[in-house]
């Protein structure tokens, strides 16, 4: 398995960029592997797809706290749902990162659930159909570019406690621990970055609350 | 306008970082079916996800991990799942509708609940609460967080009132005695943590009754 020579350019005019992995982070070319998948069931393009963020996904459980083995079981879960419903995927509301990353949310939640009692339901999903579990998220923000350039406005403390936030559990005092700080100053601070990137992304809004 | 009550940042980022508690996303899920503003905002905070996952420090997989990722492709069936039935309540938000409830409950006057099934997380729970208008709740506190949207009618607590789609976070140190002061009964969405402790001496009469 190659994923440096890839054969899934047959339709080469879409991009230039199709042709090589020469930028493998380049979020057009993850929509487009996204596609393939979706379309012709794209084996080559789901290893490119594994390999750029497979080792992202086991990187953010790592840091929640999970042990290497099972943030690298939750790649490969997280992955194969990837696999299973890269059907559902809509390149116009959401790049590639965000909705691994929405996929990845929701598995997250369903390992939560398995520690928590049985269910007096089975848990439920129609194979190949858009059916969402109740508390599931998988629409997401037209506009991902915003985002992008919102974060890149916000102060490197800020933008370091939100990914704490994301990507630690969410307890803040953990966050306190690894960043040798305060409580209050840790809980402020995540406070005043959501401030920020509420008035930078939706200054409407912003006023309205 | 009214001023909306809506939940606190922190819980909308963990909500969209997947870190709320499954009983607590649940509320929340129904909150944002209510709220769509908050709901493009919890959007936008998953797009702050993809991007720190974009850029995070790949770890190493093991060796084999690709070839087993391959393998597990080949040999997919898909998902063997069957959707749930609706519940027999049209009037709860989308999100609430596929879970299974339990018969109302007689908790007190003009006072009934019932049972969500959804997961639960240790003591947490999700419960409906209806409660007629006029009517208050005992005065109580909470063993832990509580957090409540409102799906139909209107409460009001000591200080705040609250409407359709308005979210309430209560913790251990609110006393809390609600009271319905809509025309209409008010129908809630609770994530409910820990035991309830009912305040005055016909609370703690009646606390062993009163399963919530």
């Amino acid at each position: 398995m190659h994923v440096e020579t890839l054969p899934f350019t047959s339709n080469p005019c879409r991009s230039p960029r199709m042709k090589t992995l020469d930028n493998p982070s380049d979020p057009l070319l993850h929509d487009r592997l996204i596609e393939a998948i979706a379309l012709r069931r794209d084996r080559e393009a789901f290893a490119a797809l594994f390999a750029y963020f497979a080792p992202r996904l086991k990187a953010w459980l790592i840091k929640s706290g999970a042990t290497p083995g099972a943030a690298e079981d939750f790649a490969q879960d997280a992955m194969l749902t990837v696999w299973r419903k890269a059907d559902l995927f809509d390149s116009s509301k959401a790049r590639a990162a965000t909705w691994i990353f929405t996929i990845a949310r929701n598995r997250r939640l369903d390992m939560l659930r398995r520690d928590a009692r049985p269910l007096p339901t089975p848990e439920i999903e129609l194979a190949g159909e858009d059916v969402r579990r109740p508390d599931e998220l998988l629409s997401m923000s037209q506009d991902a570019d915003r985002v992008r350039d919102a974060l890149s406005r916000l102060s490197p403390d800020h933008v370091e406690v939100l990914r704490l936030a994301f990507f630690m559990d969410s307890s803040h005092s953990e966050i306190a621990k690894h960043l040798d700080l305060p409580l209050g100053t840790v809980k402020s601070r995540i406070r005043n970055a959501m401030t920020k990137l509420r008035l930078i992304l939706a200054p409407s809004e912003e006023a309205a609350r | 306008m009214k001023p909306q009550r809506n939940p606190s940042e922190e819980r909308l980022l963990a909500y969209a970082a997947g870190t709320l508690s499954p009983p607590e996303a649940v509320v929340m899920a129904a909150h944002l079916a209510m709220r769509p503003a908050n709901d493009a905002w919890v959007r936008d905070l998953q797009a702050v996800g993809g991007e720190f996952l974009d850029e995070a420090t790949p770890s190493a997989l093991s060796h084999d991990a690709l070839a087993l990722a391959m393998a597990r492709i080949e040999t997919d069936a898909g998902e063997v799942k069957a959707l749930a039935p609706l519940n027999d309540m049209p009037e709860l938000p989308e999100p609430l509708r596929r879970y299974a409830l339990s018969p109302w409950r007689w908790i007190g006057p003009g006072m009934r609940v019932r049972d969500v099934h959804a997961p639960r997380d240790g003591d947490c729970r999700v419960i409906l609460l209806k409660i007629e208008s006029g009517r208050e709740t005992p005065k109580h506190t909470h063993g832990g967080i509580e957090l409540t949207c409102v799906i139909s009618g209107a409460y009001a607590t000591e200080t705040e009132r609250f409407d359709v789609g308005d979210f309430e976070e209560a913790d251990t140190e609110v006393l809390h005695q609600p009271r319905v002061v809509s025309d209409e009964a008010c129908l809630c969405v609770v994530a409910l943590d820990g035991q309830i402790q009912l305040d005055g001496w016909i609370g703690k009469l009646i606390q062993p009754f009163v399963r919530l």
